[in-house]
């Protein structure tokens, strides 16, 4: 989780916003999107992302079983042209139940960095502005970032009990304090430059000078440093779940599928290799897009 | 340099109450009456009381707190409610084995992380540089049960070539064997990190102008390399080095439950599942004070690694 913190925080702390890394940080959709077309592999990821996502989306269209129905005389079948991913222990269909498992697993790294990623975000841009606060929310964010993610986990689960609230909470809260130094670091990096005196010269409020000038441009390092983080997050909450402490069954979530299927590695291996495997393929491909929108809008971030 | 590592120290002492409050914090807010828990489902209400009591759980909180430091500062952890054992010697049991597989697995990661990143730099745009790069995201994007899970199938199982299951004592007594794939699932999440940074490192440090005078002096370039930017490029990777030992202690949570390594995070996992509130409690304040301890020696030996932060 910590991988890419150091490499943000130090080039968005140091290097200053220059004007020519505004015009590259918002580029307009269509050029955008042509730039990572132009990579094949970020091309191919997104549209594995997209592929998966459209399936968990439209999973009780696209699965070609129900996930919870229960055939013992069809258990752990390897795969075959009835059940591309073979049967579980219970006989269920493990297509299905991988595809409404990625439908949860994508819903934890969704959450996870849109709510992490708003509330961080708001603390580290209102630190960079309000410096009376600064050294508060700071000595906060420290003391959150002593609790690793799974510990965080850990001690969630321990009093709420385990299950996918659970998880939630744990990736929300674990990506908070990272967010909110990089924010930070963005904004105070964007506190100094002439726009923002001008502004204040002119009497614009604190409310429009924090969203229209220092937000907007914060906002293309914190989406780059989300993407990059939307796999890590995918990464604990599997992990969580695989432990015990996430979704509970029957409900398909991939880590805990892997889980089940552990205890029966040795007589059919498929039921945890496939959906660990789905999970190591939607966090790589989500690791390629977050490098390729790194390339893109900041390159900066770039070392 | 010393005046640095005590403002460090004073630093983290928020960052420690912090830790300590929350754990403090995970006993208050369990949904269960902590009293009734322990007191059995078949107590009598002046039972509970009774407890509640000789728990101290009737006084202000912030009471309950300084007691409870008090007894965290000696040892005092309370006892388990599935084994009655004291939590503090559950915990001192499993603290060598998480600290052996975590040292382990670093100790298989740091030298091929390092060496895969310089190659790579070394050999930057070639395609060695291009499928390490592949090799290193792969890695990070690994769920850490995945590589667990084919090593216990294949190196363990189908093969049959190192034991899988549990810890036979300790690596100078015959225990190495049961230690390996443990260690290698652990280190290899550590690997793709180590090698990316350290490429960027090696990458940086061989354009600064003393590798070009090192050069020009004639130095061989395996001297160059190793003795001039090597040395240079590792003050970042003993930061990331340190900042993963997040990322370790999460993986070794895993990993130990996977391998049924007698850890603290197999005890912590244990615990939760089973409702132990005490033992889990004392399980996690213990892994997050490792690892504040472990961010603090990374910061200490950042300031010895490279003087010029002790002297901003």
């Amino acid at each position: 989780m910590n991988i890419l913190a150091p490499l943000v925080l130090d080039t968005a702390t140091e290097a200053p916003v220059t004007d020519e890394l505004q015009q590259v940080a918002l580029p307009g959709r269509a050029s955008l999107m042509r730039r990572l077309a132009r990579d094949k592999a970020a091309a191919l990821a997104a549209t594995f992302l997209t592929i998966v996502a459209l399936a968990a989306i439209f999973a009780p269209i696209v699965a070609p079983y129900d996930p919870y129905f229960t055939d013992l005389s069809k258990a752990m079948q390897a795969p075959s042209a009835a059940h591309w991913f073979g049967t579980d222990t219970a006989g269920r269909d493990v297509l299905s139940r991988v595809i409404y498992g990625s439908r949860n697993t994508l819903a934890i790294g969704l959450i996870g960095v849109i709510v992490g990623g708003l509330l961080g975000g708001f603390f580290g841009i209102l630190a960079a502005y309000f410096r009376r606060l600064d050294g508060w929310i700071m000595r906060i964010v420290d003391i959150m970032l002593a609790f690793p993610a799974i510990l965080l986990g850990l001690a969630v689960a321990a009093i709420a009990g385990a299950g996918l609230t659970a998880v939630i909470i744990a990736v929300v809260v674990a990506t908070i304090p990272d967010v909110a130094r990089v924010a930070r670091g963005a904004a105070i990096g964007v506190m100094g430059q002439e726009f923002m005196e001008a502004g204040r010269a002119v009497g614009v409020s604190d409310t429009a000078l924090i969203w229209r000038y220092l937000t907007l441009n914060c906002i293309s390092t914190i989406f780059v440093f989300l993407t990059l983080r939307f796999g890590q997050i995918i990464l604990i909450g599997s992990a969580l779940s695989f432990l015990g402490l996430g979704a509970q069954p029957p409900t398909a979530e991939l880590g805990m599928m892997a889980s089940q299927g552990r205890d029966f590695l040795f007589i059919s291996e498929h039921i945890a290799i496939i959906p660990s495997l789905v999970i190591f393929l939607i966090v790589l491909a989500a690791n390629i897009l977050g490098d390729a929108f790194r390339d893109v809008l900041d390159p900066r971030l770039q070392q | 340099m010393g005046r640095q590592i005590v403002h460090r120290l004073l630093i983290s002492l928020p960052a420690l109450l912090g830790v300590l409050f929350l754990c403090f914090c995970l006993m208050q807010v369990v949904p269960a009456d902590p009293a009734a828990i322990i007191a059995g489902p078949d107590a009598k209400a002046d039972t509970i009381a009774a407890i509640r009591l000789e728990l101290g759980l009737d006084r202000p909180i912030i009471v309950q707190f300084a007691e409870y430091i008090w007894r965290v500062i000696h040892g005092d952890l309370g006892r388990s409610i599935i084994s009655n054992k004291m939590v503090i010697e559950e915990i001192a049991a499993t603290m060598g084995p998480t600290l052996e597989l975590m040292i382990a697995g670093m100790l298989f990661a740091i030298p091929i992380g390092m060496s895969l990143g310089t190659i790579a730099a070394v050999k930057r745009g070639t395609w060695l540089d291009r499928s390490i790069m592949a090799i290193a995201v792969a890695g990070v994007s690994m769920p850490i049960f995945f590589i667990g899970l084919i090593l216990i199938q294949y190196v363990g199982y189908k093969w049959d070539l190192l034991p899988f299951l549990g810890r036979s004592g300790p690596v100078w007594a015959g225990g190495l064997p049961n230690l390996i794939l443990p260690s290698l699932t652990l280190g290899s999440v550590l690997i793709g990190p180590i090698a990316r940074l350290t490429r960027t490192s090696v990458l940086e440090v061989l354009g600064a102008d003393y590798v070009r005078t090192a050069r020009a002096k004639g130095l061989r370039e395996r001297v160059v390399i190793v003795h001039h930017a090597l040395r240079n490029a590792l003050i970042p990777v003993v930061t990331l080095i340190g900042l993963q030992a997040a990322f370790l202690l999460g993986g070794a949570v895993v990993t130990e439950t996977m391998f049924s390594w007698p850890g603290v995070g197999r005890l912590a996992v244990g615990a939760i599942i089973s409702s132990d509130f005490p033992t889990a409690q004392g399980a996690i304040m213990i892994l997050a004070l490792a690892f504040l301890l472990i961010n603090l020696l990374v910061d200490v030996m950042y300031v010895y690694l490279d003087p010029r932060v002790a002297r901003q």
